[in-house]
């Protein structure tokens, strides 16, 4: 159905969650969740508040330990030193001593990308997100839905095995959260990375993703997975996109 | 890719502009002005420090503003104990500039280190919050118990006075720094350098400035409190000169070249801090 993108059960597993499970002291957040992503799939998460969603994805990218499991990247352990793994934060994390150009610049400086690269890259990107003309300002002279977009910019600009999202966009209006919803649909696109993207908004969820993982309450597992199968652009309206919304709400309803 | 750009340089149009109102001319405008209203509250201290004068209320121990102003072009010209005005404020001004340099060169890479290693701050905390509390003023006897009556001792005293501040400021600055903006460099595979240089320093800059202007006044304090003690150079040396003499002009010439430096100094690193952090805010600090 989807003409520009290959079906994910087709692609190679370029992710491997085995087993993960996370506890802070007594408390079991993460039950034993174990899941694959295809390469190059856009694969979105959706749970309630404080499920431990922000905590998987500080699991996946090592930023904290697991309690028990594993995380591979092409059969391998994942490993933020030789994997390039991106995260977009639930905030924004700009740096406020960088202008807008050396704040997307910086995942390639880490990166250890050549001079040329970086800047041939540095244009695209900018361009692609319309940052140029603002790409000289400090973070603290645009507003804050620019910073995470500069957040996004950033992560994308490393070209990451893996990219995780962190409700992104939560704290926009409608109007700019469509907006640079369909401009992350053309990122993934253009750039074909491998995107993880939380939210707990069931419309956006079905609106960018290829496939939606449905988590519990805590002890979190993954409750149902649910195929978006749907041509883009998608419309909001469209009875088959209505019917996979219901889908969903409903299994979050649940419980 | 054309129409994205387009429409997303819409969606960006972020620039800044600076907005200028332009009201007409009124008298109340006028009356209201800022400018008119500082002419005023100036005009009015300086009316009112010549009618003390004039009456004597305060009998010979003040000197008219004029008599001020010819002091300081007296004490320019002639000299004092073998030195002129400038001498003195040099005198001054290189007594802070070293103690100054002497501790801010310690103080803030200590913070810092006690902020990155709890070792540290487990070891130097204790004995500097025994020291933090005690006025640098507290100081002098000893230092001139242990220094004499010479440089070193006066040298000491601002050395005392301004490690507290330098080394508080650069330990909260990295102390306070959101613990988001390291986690952006660990994901991206960065090392714990990377996190101190490209994260720690870069963040923590502003408050270190912060603790060097605080600094810098506290300096220019302990200068004055160490010369009056005992000086035969420098401003408070001048200032208690003209006491000794009864010329309350050579003690107003003093206090007004003093103020001055302490301002002028302090203006210094401000301009230095939005030099070096282009990225600040616009703050005003009256
Ligand atoms: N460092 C920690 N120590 C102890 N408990 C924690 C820690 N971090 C998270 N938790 C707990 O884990 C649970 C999940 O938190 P998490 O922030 O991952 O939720 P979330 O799904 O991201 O929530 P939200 O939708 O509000 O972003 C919460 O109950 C929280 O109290
Ligand atoms: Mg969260």
């Amino acid at each position: 159905m989807n003409a520009t993108v290959e079906a994910a059960e087709n692609r190679r597993v370029k992710i491997e969650v085995k087993d993960l499970t996370k506890s802070f002291g007594n408390l079991l957040v993460l039950d034993d969740i174990s899941f694959n992503v295809a390469q190059g799939e856009f694969l979105s998460i959706v749970g309630p508040t404080g499920c431990g969603k922000t905590t998987f994805l500080n699991a996946l990218s090592k930023l904290i330990p697991t309690t028990k499991g594993n995380i591979f990247i092409d059969g391998e352990e994942a490993n933020p030193k030789k994997h390039n793994i991106s995260f977009v934060f639930q905030e924004p994390t700009c740096m406020p001593w960088r202008t807008v150009r050396d704040n997307v610049a910086y995942g390639m400086e880490v990166k250890g990308f050549s001079k040329a690269r970086l800047e041939e890259r540095l244009r695209y990107i900018l361009d692609l997100v319309g940052l140029t003309t603002t790409a000289d300002l400090y973070p603290n002279q645009v507003s804050s839905s620019m910073e995470q977009r500069i957040a996004v910019a950033r992560a994308f600009a490393v070209d990451p095995d893996l990219l995780l999202m962190d409700e992104p966009y939560g704290q926009l209006d409608v109007k700019l959260r469509y907006y640079l919803e369909d401009e992350l649909v053309s990122l993934w696109k253009a750039l074909k990375s491998t995107v993880i993207f939380v939210t707990h908004n069931i419309e956006e969820a079905v609106y960018v993703a290829e496939r939606i993982l449905v988590l519990s309450n805590k002890p979190t597992k993954i409750k149902a997975e649910v195929k978006v199968d749907l041509p883009r652009p998608r419309s909001l309206i469209d009875p088959k996109f209505v019917e996979i919304r219901k889908q969903v709400t409903e299994l979050i309803r649940w419980w | 890719m054309s129409t994205t750009t387009t429409a997303a340089s819409s969606i960006a149009n972020e620039i800044q502009q600076e907005v200028m109102e332009r009201k007409p001319f009124s008298i109340v405008a006028f009356l209201k002005n800022r400018w008119f209203l500082y002419a005023i509250s100036l005009t009015a201290f300086f009316a009112l420090w010549k009618y003390v004068d004039y009456t004597r209320v305060l009998g010979n121990g003040i000197a008219a503003p004029e008599k001020v102003v010819v002091a300081i072009y007296r004490l320019m010209i002639d000299t004092v104990a073998g030195k002129s005005l400038w001498g003195h404020t040099w005198a001054s001004l290189n007594r802070i500039l070293i103690g100054f340099a002497i501790a801010s060169s310690i103080a803030v890479p200590l913070g810092i280190l006690m902020a990155l290693n709890r070792y540290v701050n487990a070891v130097v905390k204790p004995v500097f919050d025994l020291i933090k509390p005690m006025p640098p003023f507290a100081w002098i006897s000893c230092a001139i118990l242990w220094f004499g009556i010479d440089e070193p001792s006066k040298i000491f005293i601002i050395v005392v006075g301004t490690f507290v501040p330098c080394l508080l400021n650069s330990y909260m600055g990295i102390r306070l720094i959101e613990p988001q903006l390291y986690d952006v460099v660990r994901m991206l595979g960065g090392s714990r350098r990377d996190e101190i240089l490209q994260v720690g320093f870069p963040a923590a800059f502003p408050a270190i400035f912060a603790g060097l202007q605080i600094s810098l006044s506290i300096a220019w304090t302990c200068v004055l409190s160490a010369e009056l003690v005992s000086a035969r150079s420098g401003l408070g040396f001048i200032i208690i000169q003209g006491m000794q003499l009864a010329r309350p002009d050579f003690v107003l010439a003093g206090m007004v070249v003093l103020a001055f430096w302490a301002w002028a100094t302090t203006l210094i690193v401000t301009y230095l801090e939005k030099f070096l952090c282009p990225w600040k805010r616009e703050t005003s600090l009256a």
